[in-house]
């Protein structure tokens, strides 16, 4: 768990609050009967009865701090125990992109590691509203076939207010400060994570030599202009090291280290206001900067430096992106609920770096214009209809993507939706580092979504077919021959009312895909995708002794694996079946009764993967393909224990506001 | 047997100062003393807010009170509870603007021991998300009622309600509430079936049987 400050976030369970009221600005928009909601889970501060919260989404067990591992929790999602991500809908991790207030967050984790997810960057509690949409989704995003996760973060906190987070690997301070006129405010946050100590406690494979060490600080100020004018500035600055050993696969006698370390500052200012009663305006702009460090060693019993025959084996990379974007949207409010979006964008990209002794250099603009529509057609009826020119100044293609979304609305007030669109994503930069001459990927999406929610209860059934144009081969030359499909069933069901305090969800998620990318000989079920999922998420909160319980279990049938070499598959099957369940527990108090430093505090512990199940997500093969290993969790369990403290403020959820 | 004179008593001079001058709302008022379930405030507040008789501040107020009698009964239902709980704040701040704020403070105290319910019962819509707002907004009213008639008895059970109901960590407390509601319900002594608001012995009755 990399933030206790993450915590905090529980208390709200309480449905009493003492605070002032909120100081957000209101949205203009008119309600409207029906919500074009095809492809999409949404996450909102507004969430009435089983709809979901921000926090509802955040915090199932087992998330560490991650919105893209708490999102796992919903359809749509493959469990990827092995790295950082998500992986939606026969997508890999890459077709996921993340925005925040409009613009892009190009790095959300730290940087990779082998076999081991690393954290995210940024607080989950900092959004208010948290749009996950597995297909079909708006014009005025673009950049990722498969997924858009799409956060809002929150506006002025509640009250000025400090905290504290001690866990053994993980130290975290912070303080808000709200000025006198709740026009505007200021705060700082700091975390710490080592993990030295812990694994010492609790072994893990591999065997880190460094590490792994996180430090983030991030400051964030904002402050409301005029009646209805916010302008937020937030500024995230963080560092980390990860060294890793363990013994190299194709020369028993030596230890194949890896280690990375990584640089990374992430900057976002945005600004959104009413002209006047009709017309919006939304302007973001950020900027960040990353710079990783990677380094391949082989080293011998004695820790001296060996060779090896294979290249890959041994060397250095470094890469420095630097990364900025601007972006207007203008919103024009018509009547019953209608509205016209248009804008622009751009975003730039500068990679410079070395890999060994060869020079890795790229620099993309990428411009994109965009309009959507609000349309209503009857009284249960509406559409949602758009389009996006996007232009790679890499590439040198323009390309034009439609989209569009339809939501009936039943008698009963459940709901059909529709939606079609195109997606198009540029390959990535480690392939247009050797070859520019390549074309935008595409995923044209197809999806029929029903929900119906009533009296705490939530039900939706979403059926999707998605076809890949233009993706990625590596084989036999770099090229864009590559296609695929994904199609699928998933199913989510959501109860708050059946048992008191208690409130749980289950999906289920059937995917069919086959995709011939990258050194695929040919079409093939992609590694990172499983047939059946089923997952699980029970929150119970405890009145009479101030205790939350927050359980999830994950189950998915084993996944495809490969092992590809230049004669073709020489070996492949299923490995055996996902299965994990997480536990968390925390519980809530004050340490300090006086009531001017009333604090919100509380202990939280957990346990991932509770019952210690042997989980396989793939094998990491040979050199010669004779040898293989599995690619497992680095320890059985994961656990964690710590307090967590918040001072002079009235509800601890302020933590949720404090960023951003 | 003194008992049963008393009742027939009161039966009777209800029955008249009812023909007199308030027969709709008096009978209204003593079928309310019956209503358990939520159809029976539904058929109620429709009943209510037809009425257009002296106090006229009145029939707002008991149409908003059944409003927000269905959302406490329909806690568990969330998003159900809304347009209960908009009707109910819309005829609350009607019955509000019917009073004069100098000479009828302990009429404006009921009203706004209503109002605190009603913004309840918005809470209960999803406390995550509702709460923040309405939480607060519902303790403000009550304290503004209290502030109005310290001792009103309506007053005193909605905050014994609040203080059984809130865990002990935001200041919950079994205790207060057993006090706070024993204190009504000797406030309330016999309050009679007049059409001024006289509620509360049986909520006061049922939240004290689950302290016990």
């Amino acid at each position: 768990m990399k933030t206790g400050l993450f915590f905090i976030a529980l208390l709200p369970f309480a449905a009493i609050a003492q605070s002032k009221q909120d100081t957000t600005i209101k949205s203009k928009r008119p309600l409207q009967e029906v919500v074009v909601s095809a492809g999409s889970f949404e996450a909102s501060d507004r969430a009435k009865g089983a709809s979901l919260t921000p926090i509802d989404a955040v915090t199932v067990a087992g998330s560490n701090a991650d919105i893209s591992q708490a999102l796992r929790s919903l359809p749509g999602a493959q469990q990827i125990g092995e790295q950082s991500g998500l992986f939606v809908r026969g997508g890999t991790g890459d077709e996921t992109r993340q925005f925040i207030d409009g613009t892009l967050l190009k790095t959300p984790n730290y940087p990779a590691v082998p076999g081991v997810p690393q954290y995210a960057r940024i607080n989950p509690f900092l959004f208010k509203g948290i749009l996950f949409s597995s297909g079909g989704y708006s014009a005025l995003y673009g950049s990722a076939m498969s997924s858009a996760l799409i956060m809002e973060s929150t506006d002025l906190p509640e009250k000025t207010s400090a905290s504290f987070s001690v866990f053994p690997a993980n130290l975290g301070a912070g303080f808000q400060h709200l000025a006198q006129n709740n026009k505007s405010s200021y705060g700082v946050n700091l975390n710490y994570s080592n993990q030295s100590l812990y694994n010492s406690v609790v072994p893990q494979v591999p065997d880190y030599f460094a590490g792994p060490a996180y430090a983030d600080g991030n400051f964030n100020f904002r402050i409301r202009t005029g009646k209805t004018g916010m302008l937020k500035l937030y500024s995230n600055w963080s560092y980390s090291d990860v060294g890793m050993r363990k013994p190299d696969i194709d020369s028993a006698a030596l230890n194949a280290g890896y280690q990375v370390r990584g640089w990374n500052s992430y900057n976002n200012l945005s600004f959104r206001s009413y002209l006047n009663n009709n017309w919006k305006m939304d302007l973001g702009a950020v900027y960040s900067y990353n710079r990783e460090a990677t380094a391949n060693s082989l080293t011998d019993a004695k820790g001296n430096t060996a060779v090896s025959s294979l290249p890959y084996k041994t060397g250095n990379r470094t890469i420095r992106t630097d990364f900025a974007q601007a972006r207007v949207v203008f919103t024009r409010f018509f009547s019953k609920g209608q509205a016209l979006r248009f804008g622009g964008e751009h975003f730039y990209t500068r990679d410079k770096g070395m890999s060994n002794d060869s020079a890795l250099a790229l620099t993309d603009h990428l411009s994109a214009a965009f309009a959507e529509g609000d349309i209503y057609l009857a009284p249960n009826l509406a559409a949602k209809a758009g389009v996006r020119m996007e232009y790679a100044s890499v590439l040198r293609k323009l390309v034009v993507a439609p989209r569009l979304s339809i939501a009936y609305r039943l008698p009963d007030a459940s709901q059909f939706n529709l939606a079609y669109g195109i997606f198009y994503q540029e390959p990535a930069n480690d392939f247009l580092y050797r070859y520019r001459d390549l074309n935008f990927s595409s995923a044209t999406h197809y999806v029929l979504n029903y929900t119906k929610k009533a009296n705490n209860r939530f039900f939706r059934a979403e059926l999707y077919y998605k076809k890949y144009h233009h993706l990625v081969k590596t084989t036999p030359t770099l090229s864009n021959n590559g296609n695929g499909y994904a199609q699928g069933l998933e199913l989510f069901w959501r109860d708050k009312k059946s048992v008191k305090d208690l409130d749980y969800w289950i999906t289920y998620t059937y995917l069919d895909t086959k995709r011939n990318y990258l050194d695929y000989p040919y079409a093939l079920r992609p590694s990172f995708t499983a047939p059946h999922t089923t997952t699980v998420a029970v929150k119970k909160f405890f009145r009479e002794i101030s205790t939350n319980v927050n359980v999830s279990w994950a189950l998915a049938a084993g996944r495809p694996y490969y092992h590809i070499n230049t004669h073709g598959i020489t070996d492949q099957g299923t490995t055996k079946a996902y299965n994990i369940a997480n536990l968390h527990i925390a519980y809530l108090c004050s340490f300090f009764k006086n009531r001017k430093w009333k604090d919100f505090s509380g202990f939280a512990m957990g346990v991932n993967n509770l019952f210690g199940t042997k989980q396989v997500f793939g094998y990491q093969y040979s050199a010669n393909g004779q040898l293989r290993e599995p690619v497992t969790l680095p320890a059985t369990r994961g656990y964690f224990i710590g307090v967590f403290m918040s001072f002079g403020i009235d509800r601890t959820d302020d933590f949720l506001n404090n960023n951003l | 047997m003194k008992k049963l004179f008393i009742c027939v008593l009161l039966v009777v001079v209800g029955y008249y100062s009812g023909m007199a001058q308030s027969g709709a709302l008096q009978q209204a008022v003593n079928k309310l003393d019956q209503a358990q379930t939520v159809k029976d405030y539904q058929v109620l507040e429709k009943t209510f807010a037809g009425i257009s008789e002296q106090p006229a501040w009145l029939p707002p107020y008991y149409a908003a009170l059944c409003n927000a009698k269905i959302g406490f009964l329909l806690q568990d239902d969330g998003e159900k509870i809304e347009p209960f709980a908009d009707r109910g704040e819309t005829l609350a701040k009607q019955a509000l603007s019917l009073l004069d704020s100098t000479t009828q403070k302990k009429e404006l105290a009921e009203v706004y021991t209503v109002l605190s319910m009603v913004y309840r019962t918005k809470v209960f819509i999803n406390p995550m998300t509702y709460g923040r707002k309405y939480g607060v907004l519902s303790g403000q009213m009550l304290q503004k009622a209290l502030a109005l008639e310290p001792g009103n008895p309506r007053a005193l059970y909605v905050s014994a309600w609040v203080k059984y109901y809130t865990p002990r960590m935001w200041g919950g407390d079994k205790e207060q509430a057993k006090k706070l509601a024993t204190e009504s319900l000797q406030k309330l002594g016999n309050p009679g079936t007049d059409v001024y608001p006289h509620w509360g012995r049986a909520d006061d009755q049922q939240l004290l049987a689950k302290i016990k």
